[in-house]
């Protein structure tokens, strides 16, 4: 696939590519430099200089949470907007989102799970375990419905992809009973751990995960490589794609698993944040068409400008308070999605 | 008790310069290096108190340490001058930045406050963040004022409001405890919007209330606060109901109140007896509680009557 | 494998091959295809000639019997494989999301790992296909003819620098006009002679299959009722398969028309 490959490369060098790249560029500079204390040069000239004295006033602001918070404001976009695109390319539904197939909220009722069960059963978890334990589970959820998903879908309707689109349906729909029955069962205490996942934070940023998400990135980056081109093929639909040489099982699995670990860490680290990835594959396919090769690295960059704008927003909207970054995001992206089902609309 | 219980305890700071002590000052004038080594130095910096609960609010007031507080969250609305005060917004959404900014070194906390990650990168960050637990009785009143009595330099001060305290409880509670009339049925109905609608049940901070005003809670089902059911309140048989006014203005005032299913057709909804007090005075549990089993004992008392 | 009763030099080789669908059995299918050969399916609509067709295609797998593809049992091959010896115009020409011209005709390619030649090789297919004005355009705006043509070019991509392969066609113009049914057709025949291709295609119209054809297979109730060359097929045989009585004239060239009769049915 050497072709494709130089293609992909090829795109990031277009213009759009660069355009989107340089306002990225400009948009974490301005957003490092807002926020609720005042960051002065010599902040960034302590961070710099990088001796071993600790940094103190807005440079530890800065390096320790700004600096973070940002990169994982970039990534996590990156990561929603990739999951978007392919399961928009997957199911070759421009209305489908990885929330669609019920990883979300797998991951979701994993946590809420974790939460309530644990707690209830009175086993004792030590400290040091607490931090990565909700992390852990939704992350596992989000992988587990995926496999049940994957293998439920091949068992009832064989390849047929309207049937893992309902075995999503339906898996959701579980998932939300599930943390439904959760919240009811849960003690006041244990329901102020389970807001956490519906309203969707960035706080939670340090470099050990930006550092994690980034080498998720860079991998998931490296297997889209190969992926895109095939993922093309899909439009013609699944036995045209076939004959054409394409292992559309395979192909599935694959980009299942690709989703299941950008929507497992976003979950995991984040909670729930809508729209990005519905939102953001759209703008690159009105912007360079829906060739997938184009669109998935495209994407990703306007999932990151997106994620960064809403968080930015959250964080310095209402200073010293912070807003939910859920709210950023839905006004951004409930009115383009209203306009979006409006020119179909027209469309069609 | 999976996520929390860790932060109980003050969250330990990093050993690390104390460097957002200044940055009150860095605010207005231009960052000097030379400030923060004033302060390595052990030159005593003015005490400044970030308090997330209302009720946490209402003690600092209470003790005379206002002047030291430089932010409160969303439900620290008594006395009216906390409204003034910078807001860090809603207690379980907080921002590690914008507490920083505010340059507190002392982070006062309900067990509401969050997310913990939030809590732990203000730690971190070298201010102590103290997460005082949520024992809403009157001994857990006392023993918050006396942890922010020590940890605020104002024991003193906290021991004297807790003689008074405990004075002033004495008077509302004695004839309360002397009566000798069969005690009423509440129901108390919690209501943040007009589609969700909750009881509180055993353990809930309501729960506690009705029974220092010597009625008994309608609820005895279950524990905490969960959604209303028509049957749940017609069995539950109140004889008055109590809400919060904040929760009465949300479902629309008495008639409102009325229109829930079920309600209607208690002895409460019959007889109109419905009930409200504001939300952090009758359930802040802070150093207003011996006025708020007064007040909430006249109203209960009147509905009775009336 | 299997070389009992035939040479060894079959495209395409099916022997008592059945499958099931639901409740419904079909076959068993026996044939053989050569190189080259020009063969076209027909049957009553519901026959089970698109399902003949998915087993030809390996969309299918048998329930029973041996298919076998250039002396290698179908199922041995991989898909990627499969893709470089033979391919299949579609009867639905729907593409998602709009895709460009050039991509869905390159698409046809897609299995290939190294394939320098492909932007020649799209803009000649394309041009093959009577589809070369359409490059530049996105897909969901042509008409229904233009999509089979680009469809068509895609289908010449993909088997552009192969030598005998297979091309299995799915009633794919049975929505056309006659002139562009006639064009495309041509298009297939002869990309298809030059290059040594079969052609399995399975049709609706009688009068195409008779005159360019050179042997038709049957297809009626899930099974295989007759293999013929063309020349020894009779009304009779239509009529039987159609079960529909037939009228047959001779043009001024030495053309055969059929064409049902206003007449009644015939009984079956």
């Amino acid at each position: 696939m050497v072709k494709s490959r130089l293609f992909f490369s090829q795109q990031l060098t277009h213009r759009p590519a660069w355009l989107l790249m340089l306002v990225l560029i400009l948009g974490v500079w301005a957003a490092a430099t807002m926020g609720a204390v005042t960051i002065t040069w010599s902040d960034w000239l302590a961070i710099l200089q990088g001796d071993d004295e600790p940094l103190s006033g807005g440079a530890y602001v800065l390096w320790h949470l700004r600096l973070p918070r940002i990169l994982f404001a970039v990534m996590i976009g990156a990561a929603l907007a990739l999951s978007g695109a392919l399961t928009q390319g997957l199911f070759r539904n421009p209305l489908a989102d990885p929330g669609l197939l019920g990883v979300t909220s797998g991951a979701a009722c994993a946590a809420a799970l974790t939460i309530v069960l644990l707690a209830g059963s009175g086993i004792e978890v030590p400290v040091a375990l607490r931090y990565w334990l909700l992390p852990a589970a939704a992350f596992a959820g989000a992988v587990a419905v995926c496999f049940i998903l994957d293998s439920v879908a091949r068992w009832l309707t064989a390849d047929s992809i309207a049937g893992l689109l309902l075995t999503g349906i339906a898996l959701n729909a579980l998932a939300a009973a599930v943390i439904g029955l959760c919240t009811y069962l849960a003690t006041d205490e244990q329901l102020r751990s389970l807001t956490f996942w519906t309203l969707g934070s960035l706080a939670g940023a340090n470099w050990a995960l930006t550092t994690a998400l980034l080498v998720a990135l860079i991998l998931a980056f490296w297997a889209l490589r190969r992926l895109t081109h095939t993922m093309n093929a899909l439009a013609l639909g699944e036995a045209a794609a076939a004959h054409v040489g394409v292992n559309v099982r395979a192909l599935r699995v694959r980009v299942i698993m690709l989703v299941a670990v950008l929507c497992g860490f976003a979950v995991a680290w984040c909670g729930m944040i809508g729209f990005i990835g519905l939102v953001a594959p759209h703008i690159v396919r009105l912007l360079v068409g829906p060739d997938q090769r184009r669109l998935a690295p495209l994407a990703m960059l306007v999932g990151a400008i997106l994620l960064l704008l809403a968080d930015t927003a959250a964080r310095t909207v209402a200073i010293p308070a912070e807003i939910p970054v859920g709210i950023f995001t839905a006004l951004l992206g409930a009115p383009f999605f209203l306009i979006l089902l409006a020119r179909m609309r027209r469309g069609s | 008790m999976l996520t929390l219980d860790d932060l109980e305890k003050t969250v330990k700071p990093l050993p690390r310069r104390h460097f957002l002590t200044q940055l009150g000052a860095m605010m207005t004038t231009i960052a000097l290096p030379q400030l923060a080594l004033a302060n390595e130095s052990g030159k005593k910096v003015a005490r400044r108190i970030v308090s997330v609960g209302g009720g946490l609010t209402e003690i600092i007031y209470a003790l005379g340490a206002e002047k030291e507080l430089v932010g409160v969250d969303t439900t620290s609305l008594y006395p009216q001058a906390a409204t003034k005060l910078p807001s860090v917004g809603y207690a379980r959404a907080l921002s590690s930045e914008g507490i920083l900014a505010l340059s507190p070194t002392l982070v006062l906390a309900s067990e509401d406050a969050g997310p913990p990650t939030v809590l732990r990168q203000i730690g971190t960050a070298g201010v102590p963040v103290t997460v005082l637990s949520a024992n809403d009785r009157f001994e857990g009143v006392v023993e918050r004022i006396q942890r922010v009595g020590a940890l605020i330099d104002r024991s003193a001060q906290a021991s004297q409001l807790e003689n008074q305290l405990k004075q002033d409880w004495q008077r509302a509670r004695a004839p309360i405890i002397a009566r000798k009339t069969p005690a009423p049925r509440v129901l108390f109905i919690l209501s943040h919007s007009p589609g969700q609608v909750m009881v509180g049940g055993k353990g809930s901070s309501a729960d506690a209330m009705i029974a220092y005003v010597g009625a008994r809670n309608a609820i005895e089902g279950f524990e905490g606060f969960k959604p209303l059911t028509p049957e749940a309140v017609i069995a539950a048989q109140p004889d008055i109901i109590l809400l919060t006014e904040q929760g009465m203005s949300v479902v629309g005032g008495v008639d409102g109140v009325l229109k829930l299913p079920g309600l209607a057709q208690t002895t409460a909804g019959q007889k109109r007896r419905v009930v409200a007090l504001e939300a952090m005075f009758m359930l802040g549990f802070g150093p207003r509680l011996p006025q708020a089993v007064s007040a909430l004992d006249q109203v209960l008392t009147k509905a009775m009557q009336g | 494998m299997s070389h009992s009763h035939t040479s060894a030099t079959e495209l395409l080789l099916f022997n008592q091959v059945t499958v099931a669908l639901g409740k419904r059995q079909f076959g068993p299918f026996t044939l053989s295809i050569q190189p080259g050969e020009q063969v076209a399916i027909l049957g009553p609509s519901g026959a089970g000639k698109s399902t003949l067709l998915k087993l030809l295609a390996r969309e299918l797998t048998p329930a029973s019997g041996q298919a076998q593809f250039e002396q290698r049992s179908l199922h041995d091959w991989s898909l990627a494989e499969l893709s470089r010896r033979r391919a299949i115009l579609p009867q639905s020409h729907e593409v998602a999301f709009g895709l460009p011209v050039d991509l869905v005709i390159g698409l046809g390619r897609v299995a290939r790992t190294y394939d320098p030649q492909l932007s020649s090789i799209v803009q000649q297919a394309a041009e093959q296909a009577c589809a070369a004005h359409l490059l530049g355009r996105r897909f969901d705006t042509l008409s229904g003819g233009e999509k089979a043509r680009v469809q068509m070019a895609r289908v010449f991509a993909q088997l552009w620098d192969v030598e005998q392969g297979l091309l299995l066609v799915d009633e794919p113009l049975a929505a056309l006009d006659p002139g562009l049914q006639f064009s495309l057709m041509e298009a297939i025949y002869t990309f298809a002679s030059k290059r040594g291709h079969a052609i399995l295609a399975i049709l609706h119209d009688i009068n195409q299959a008779l005159q360019g054809f050179e042997r038709l297979i049957f297809i009626k109730h899930g099974a295989m009722v007759g293999d013929y060359q063309t020349p020894h097929v009779t009304l009779p045989l239509l009529e039987a398969l159609y079960e529909v009585r037939l009228a047959s004239a001779v043009t001024d060239t030495g053309e055969v028309i059929v064409a049902p009769s206003l007449k009644q049915k015939i009984s079956a």
